[in-house]
């Protein structure tokens, strides 16, 4: 704008010439407002009040999209039924989500992504940070909850080694309404870094499920989330932190309404060069446990049922990338994630599941890849037969073709 | 009398592009000093800085060293 106002201003003089020439010539006259020139007088001025790198705006984002082609077996009383599908795009896995991050000084940041996947359109965060202190950093909004790591580091499709989020890790609704504060600090030759928020909290579904995100708060009490991550070598190359959610999850007004989870979470990040490979593993451990409740029988709403309402789920992923190879195979990454998600028994979702993907990652770039990956998934159900749930055994191989990029 | 919660001197010796070794790998590939603007990886840096809890001396050592060697 500033460059645009420059060029006016020194092709100006000459155009009011040319004009003034042909005023001394022409029968006809041409006057030119003077009003135009205020204008660019007054637009230079106020380009000249904000300073160089006070206000600064700018737009990234991730694109994933792939192909998966899986064979899925169901078996239930003795009888299996083969299901083959196959996905152009990979709609589970597709998304589609710019990020506006919009900086104003060294001392605030606004940042919102919203983002088209198999959910439709939606929002992963929107919120404005505060840069109060040295390592203290304050945010209000819609953002990611300080649970575990893998949802506000390792999620998005151009940093996950595989094409696949892990089950139980990814599903718990990841981001809310509230406030937060968070920090890295010094500690001799180790680091730490802390995380708390305050939010609207997640919601008890009439199964005993949970739902969250875009929800209107069903409860006037609210959630506290809080990790304490440690980074115990002076390389960085270290990093375990143990997260906590503890909040009433209940409707007011309802029976389930001092219904509260308690809910724990243990990661672990461990990036190190060993010549000649680049070693990476990732591991989170989720513990969700809410409070006994009865629950309305979905096959008779005169009786209730009741289940220890317990689910765990863990990752534990490996990758190697021979960083000390030649150009071409130094962009090579082999990554393996083994993945376990229980869910509780008795219940209409309860559910034992193993998941083992192996994949070959080619870093086109340092921010995008192609992805190969292979995934062997079983789950048993441990649902209530008395309930009408889904029974039996079902195990699925998928194989995924995956694009994935930032700019 | 030091404090417990301040630097040793090695650590706070190290320079932005140790910082940028150690710290950018830690969720993904290091990312070229090409790829933004001065301007740009200052905001890029405070994103960062709230994703992955880097000190504040680290983000502002790190950005110093990608806005220098584009």
């Amino acid at each position: 704008m500033k460059q645009v106002i420059s060029v006016l201003k020194c092709v100006l003089p000459f155009i009011c010439i040319a004009i003034s020439l042909n005023k001394v010539t022409a029968q006809n006259t041409i006057t030119l407002d003077s009003s135009f020139l205020d204008r660019i007088n007054t637009l230079e001025d106020e380009m000249n009040y904000k300073k160089s790198g006070e206000d600064h705006f700018m737009v990234v984002g991730l694109t994933t999209f792939g192909y998966a082609g899986s064979k899925t077996t169901n078996t239930a009383g003795g009888l299996s039924v083969v299901n083959k599908a196959n996905s152009l795009g990979d709609v589970d896995h597709y998304e589609f989500s710019p990020m506006f991050l919009w900086r104003h000084g060294d001392k605030f940041l606004m940042e919102f992504e919203p983002s088209f996947n198999n959910n439709g359109l939606s929002v992963n965060w929107a919120d404005i940070s505060y840069f109060a202190a040295p390592n203290l950093i304050i945010r209000a909004g819609y953002f990611v909850l300080p649970f575990g790591t893998y949802a506000k580091r390792e999620a998005a499709g151009w940093i996950d080694k595989l094409a696949t989020d892990p089950m139980g890790i990814a599903d718990l609704p990841s981001s809310d309404y509230g406030v937060e504060v968070e920090g890295g600090l010094p500690l001799g030759k180790m680091k730490m870094n802390y995380d708390l928020s305050l939010t609207n909290g997640m919601q008890l579904n009439t199964d005993g499920t949970l739902s969250g995100g875009f929800i209107v708060d069903n409860n006037r009490n609210k959630t506290i989330t809080g990790r304490l991550g440690l980074l115990p070598f002076s390389n960085s190359s270290l990093e375990i932190g143990i997260s906590g959610m503890f909040g009433k999850l209940g409707t007011d007004g309802t029976a389930y309404q001092n219904t509260s989870g308690k809910m724990y979470a243990f990661d672990l990040n461990y990036v190190k060069t060993l010549n000649p490979v680049l070693l990476n593993i990732k591991a989170q451990y989720n513990i969700v446990n809410i409070d006994d409740a009865n629950y309305i029988s979905p096959v008779d709403t005169t009786q209730t049922y009741t289940f220890k309402n317990q689910s765990k789920a863990g990752f534990v992923q490996c990758s190697i990338r021979p960083v000390g190879a030649n150009n071409f195979l130094k962009n090579f990454e082999l990554a393996g994630r083994y993945t376990n998600y229980t869910t509780p028994a008795n219940s209409t979702w309860g559910s034992n599941q193993h998941s083992f993907e192996l994949g070959l990652d080619y870093w086109l770039t340092w921010r995008s890849v192609l992805k190969i990956s292979y995934e062997s998934y079983k789950g048993t159900s441990t649902a209530s037969q008395a309930l009408n749930a889904n029974m039996g055994l079902t195990t699925t191989n998928t194989l995924y073709l995956q694009f994935s990029i930032q700019l | 009398m030091s404090s417990s919660c301040a630097p040793t001197k090695e650590i706070a010796d190290k320079s932005g592009a140790q910082l940028w070794a150690e710290n950018c790998q830690r969720c993904h590939n290091t990312p070229s000093p090409a790829t933004f603007s001065p301007e740009q990886w200052e905001t890029v840096g405070m994103h960062m800085q709230t994703r992955s809890l880097i000190t504040d001396q680290e983000r502002k050592k790190i950005v110093a060293f990608l806005k220098g060697t584009r």
